[in-house]
């Protein structure tokens, strides 16, 4: 009843929904966070590849023509200065050399030019490189005449102007390149600048969402701790007093047993025996009064064996050991089993509560061996030590291990009778297989005087 | 075979088991650590005593920085290779002491006589590098010298003596500041034409003040100084050459070349040439077989840098290190820059130099001079380089960087990969020095390559390759009859147990430098080479087959391949 009722009160305060809610909020928030973030990167890139990237490839190919630009200017100087040994035409194969990278170069940078450029910019850069090759042709034209000194005339007056204007346009148009650059850099800081503060409060939101969830989680478990500890203490009564409730039933079953049934099928046996001398020697009714004076003793000894097994009156009178030494002889006799009984130490009174719960434990475990076990001989060990007292009992049959799953209400049993000790039980595998159960019960527990747990 | 040649080939075979014995001896004095060969240093004990003179004096001239070069030269043809050391001289007005070139005539018996003086080469240049080749065909091998100002050709007259042609050969009048140079025969006409590159355009009257605090000269880096053209000399086959820089499309003002080294690029059999410039994208000239070349450097990825940066090229050389019959690239560069080590797929060249475990190891080096040579006769081409600041002051500025810095040799593992195995060789090759020309031979005749190396106003160095894994190793020596009688331009590849090589006979390479014209290839423990095919320059096909190691061949084209008694 009074666990329905804390499983009820459990019930009520749930944290799940809240827990739910919680994280559903959570997430939502994560996903809308990942979403914006999503978002702006989407949009830098586009920047950084559709624009800064774009815009730096167009300003390398800017730069091939410019460094182009710069060698052919190097190249007129050479011809006008007049102090090599060949003529003009020796450097055409430089200018077509040169020639031949920059029409490459125009051709990737008008490819890569940026939205900002204007299709009259494009116009001019093409018609004044077209001029200046038209220009140079003539150049060469009039040196492959022998015309020299024009030549180099033509090189001063057309083509070195004409080279300064394109360096001029080219000039400008890195200037441009880089003052898009500059713009760009400059919104790429703005959403730098909005992610970060986004970032911060999404940190500061998802601070405080772990924080409350946190402090939520800790609550209710220190709630439901302490209810499983209740419970478990609960629990823990309920079945002691069910021991407590079954061993004093036992005894006094068992004491009826002895004491009134005993006295009745001793009187009735007597009192047949004495009938029985009444009745002619030799004739039927004496020996019928004979036969049922001995169902009378077979009944008075199984009355006596069945008050001793629901609990022997020898613990109560003669103590654990003696009990032991006459229960493992009975049990071999009635399981068939050979039982090995070491017994080490120097003996010390045990109350007679720990005795019943030592006898029941060595009860229920050589019943195991006889139940489960499929063994033929079991050992028994009972040592006497200055702390404890230790009774250990061993098996090489079948083990746990063939029926690990269910644990029988003897294991049970087993476990609170070694709880209401305050003692230790364990359950292990010997070497050789089978199970050995191993109680240490420490002696403070087993002293007279010691709570009477019944 | 003939009877003659079946001697020379049991000949060969007795050499090579004496040479076997030798190394075997060799061998329990090396150590487990050793790569198999050590180079020993028998400069003094060969009587090598040479001092470059760069002419220093305090005025920080840019020349001081850059020389020189050497040589291995076989001038009296005894089959013995001989040493060449060019030199530099005083400036005019700072005369303290009188320094010329050096030949040394190899005794055969691991040592030299200085013959310079008998030579008629007891002459004072400002010389900077060598280019070996017979030009007139005459079987004596000629001489060009180049130098700040003029270059120097000079003729060999077959009694041992040089003379002077170079006003009479035309390549007088042509001032400049001249550094690598190489013989090829680029329009197949059976005469060596010269390719000779120019660094910047520089006098000590256009000297430029550079100062590093402002109030002290110091060296000038090239981007002070305008560009200057390589030249193309035509041989025209009467001991004349003509200028052929601008027709042939090789002009360009705006060159600073300081390597310069030959290669079939395209397979066609018309040399091409490879040209490292220094702060300018390198070159590619491509043979265009009609007397004309175009620049292909970009395309091919040899111009510039794997970041598109151009590098201080510094020397080059050019050989099939990955034994794939691809000719592959190595330039030296400065430091902070690393080797561009590249690996010819067959169109495109890919500086590997990184993977191949060659690029960390230069990233703190200035190399010059560099050379593709099989050091441990295993059949894979090895890579030599020389290292050597041009700043005195370089640590000061850079602590990791020093002036003398120690010769690198990457030792190939066949699968594209080097490891510098330097200061495994004992005899100090690894000290620092300031090392810039490098040229390989063996002088000594016993199958391996030995190595000369020059420093900058220092001594020159000879290391003798001393094999202690008793590899073996084929050496080839070639005439050409309708081909340039050097057979420079030849390339000649074998097949020894399945594995290929081939070796271009090259004129040029390394930097300002060159090697010796005989090909070498090891062999490792193989005692003979299934096959041996020469392309000759005039297109010719040649082969021998089943070629026993240990010995040297001659090859006259037209006449088949016979071998020599030894090396």
């Amino acid at each position: 009843m009074l666990v329905g009722v804390a499983r009820m009160h459990l019930a009520k305060r749930s944290p799940t929904l809240g827990l739910l809610v919680g994280l559903i909020i959570t997430l939502a928030a994560v996903v809308a966070y990942s979403a914006y973030i999503t978002w702006q990167i989407k949009g830098l890139r586009q920047m950084q590849s559709g624009l800064i990237d774009r815009n730096r490839k167009d300003s390398l190919q800017l730069l091939r023509i410019q460094n182009d630009l710069n060698l052919l200017a190097v190249a007129m100087r050479d011809m006008i200065d007049n102090d090599e040994p060949y003529p003009l035409t020796a450097w055409s194969a430089q200018f077509q050399r040169i020639r031949t990278d920059l029409d490459d170069a125009m051709r990737l940078e008008a490819a890569l030019a940026p939205m900002s450029r204007t299709r009259e910019q494009s116009a001019e850069l093409s018609s004044s490189l077209a001029q200046f090759w038209n220009a140079a042709d003539r150049v060469f034209a009039l040196a492959d005449e022998g015309n020299q000194k024009e030549a180099r005339e033509q090189i001063q007056l057309s083509l070195q102007a004409r080279q300064a204007a394109l360096g001029t346009t080219v000039s400008r148009l890195l200037v441009q390149n880089s003052e898009n650059e500059s713009e760009a850099a400059q919104r790429i800081v703005q959403i730098y600048d909005r992610v970060q503060l986004q970032v911060y409060l999404f940190l500061g939101a998802t601070l405080i969402a772990i924080l409350l969830t946190g402090f939520s989680m800790i609550r209710w478990n220190r709630r439901l701790f302490a209810q499983i500890s209740e419970l478990s203490k609960r629990r823990s009564e309920l079945a002691q007093k069910l021991i407590a409730t079954q061993e004093s039933t036992l005894r006094y079953i068992s004491r009826e047993l002895h004491d009134e049934f005993g006295q009745i099928l001793t009187a009735i046996g007597s009192m047949i025996g004495r009938a029985g001398m009444h009745a002619p020697e030799g004739s039927p009714l004496r020996g019928e009064l004979q036969e049922v004076r001995e169902i009378a003793q077979e009944t008075l000894d199984r009355v006596r064996s069945l008050s001793q097994a629901l609990h022997p009156v020898m613990l109560d009178e003669a103590g654990i050991l003696a009990t032991i030494d006459w229960y493992l002889p009975t049990m071999e006799r009635q399981s068939g089993i050979a039982i090995s009984y070491e017994k080490q130490g120097m003996p010390f009174e045990v109350s007679g509560t720990a005795a019943v719960h030592i006898y029941r434990v060595l009860q229920e475990s050589l019943n195991n061996v006889a139940r489960h076990a499929h063994a033929k001989q079991a050992w028994v060990r009972l040592q006497f030590l200055s702390a404890t007292l230790e009774l250990e009992v061993e098996d090489h049959g079948v083990g746990f291990g063939t029926k690990p799953a269910k644990q029988g209400i003897g294991l049970v049993a087993m476990r609170e009778r070694a709880e209401l000790l305050g003692a230790q039980i364990v359950f292990s595998t010997p070497v050789e297989g089978g199970t050995r159960i191993h109680l240490s019960v420490p002696r403070a527990s087993l002293e007279p005087g010691e709570k009477e747990k019944d | 075979m003939n009877r003659r040649s079946f001697l020379r080939g049991a000949a060969c075979a007795v050499s090579l088991s004496r040479v076997s014995r030798l190394r075997a001896f060799d061998a329990q004095g090396s150590t487990a650590a050793s790569p198999g060969f050590r180079f020993s240093d028998v400069t003094s004990a060969a009587g090598i005593s040479f001092q470059h003179n760069s002419g220093a004096y305090g005025g920080k001239l840019l020349p001081e920085t850059l020389g020189s070069g050497c040589a291995f030269l076989d001038y009296d043809r005894d089959g013995w290779q001989d040493i060449l050391l060019i030199n530099g001289m005083d400036w005019p007005g700072h005369k303290r002491q009188r320094s010329t070139l050096r030949l040394y005539h190899n005794n055969r018996n691991g040592t030299f006589t200085d013959v310079t003086s008998r030579a008629g080469l007891d002459l004072e240049m400002y010389g900077m590098g060598v280019a070996v080749g017979d030009y007139d065909n005459d079987g004596f091998p000629d001489i060009l010298i180049t130098c700040v100002g003029q270059n120097r050709l000079f003729h060999n007259t077959g009694k041992g003596r040089f003379v002077d042609v170079t006003n009479a050969s035309g390549l007088g009048r042509h001032l400049a500041f001249s550094t690598s140079a190489l013989w090829f025969d680029y329009d197949r006409d059976g005469f060596l034409d010269l390719f000779v590159c120019n660094y910047v355009k520089w006098s000590p009257e256009r000297d430029v003040f550079c100062s590093l605090d402002g109030k002290h000269k110091s060296y000038c880096t090239p981007e002070a100084y305008r560009g200057e053209t390589c030249w193309l000399f035509h041989n025209r086959g009467n001991g004349t050459f003509e200028d052929v820089t601008a027709s042939s499309g090789i002009f360009d003002s705006s060159s600073k070349s300081l390597g310069v080294a030959m290669l079939d690029n395209d397979g066609d059999g018309w040399i091409d040439i490879l040209v490292a410039n220094d702060t300018q994208p390198n070159k590619l000239y491509r043979n265009q077989r009609n007397g004309t070349f175009k620049d292909a450097a970009v395309e091919a990825g040899l111009a510039f840098s794997t970041e598109g940066r151009a590098r201080a090229g510094m020397g080059v050389d050019v050989a099939d290190f990955t034994n794939s019959g691809h000719l592959g690239a190595a330039i030296t560069n400065f430091d902070n820059e690393m080797i561009g080590l590249y690996d010819f797929d067959g169109k495109n060249y890919a500086d590997i130099a990184s993977q191949a475990g060659v690029g960390l190891p230069s990233k703190n080096t200035l190399g010059f001079g560099c050379i593709f040579l099989d050091a441990n006769l295993d059949g894979w081409l090895d890579l030599a380089v020389a290292n050597g600041h041009i700043d005195e002051t370089v640590r000061n500025i850079r602590g990791n960087v020093g002036y003398a810095q120690p010769p690198q040799l990457f030792l190939n593992n066949g699968n594209r990969g080097f490891h510098d195995v330097a200061a495994e060789l004992d005899a100090g090759f690894d000290h620092p020095k300031v090392g810039r020309g490098l040229a390989y031979a063996d002088f000594d005749r016993d199958g391996d390559l030995d190595l000369l190396l020059t420093t900058n106003n220092g001594p020159a160095y000879l290391y003798r390759n001393d094999q202690l894994a008793e590899n073996r190793s084929i050496r080839f020596r070639l005439l050409g009859t309708k081909s340039n009688r050097d057979a420079i331009g030849a390339t000649v590849r074998i097949v020894a147990g399945g594995m290929k090589q081939s070796r271009m006979l090259k004129s040029g390479s390394s930097y300002l430098s060159q090697s010796e014209l005989p090909v070498t290839f090891g062999l490792g423990k193989m005692d003979r080479v299934a096959s041996a095919v020469i392309q000759w320059p005039s297109g010719r096909i040649e082969e021998g087959k089943n070629l026993a190691a240990g010995c040297s061949y001659e090859c006259v084209e037209g006449k088949g391949i016979s071998p020599q008694d030894g090396f």
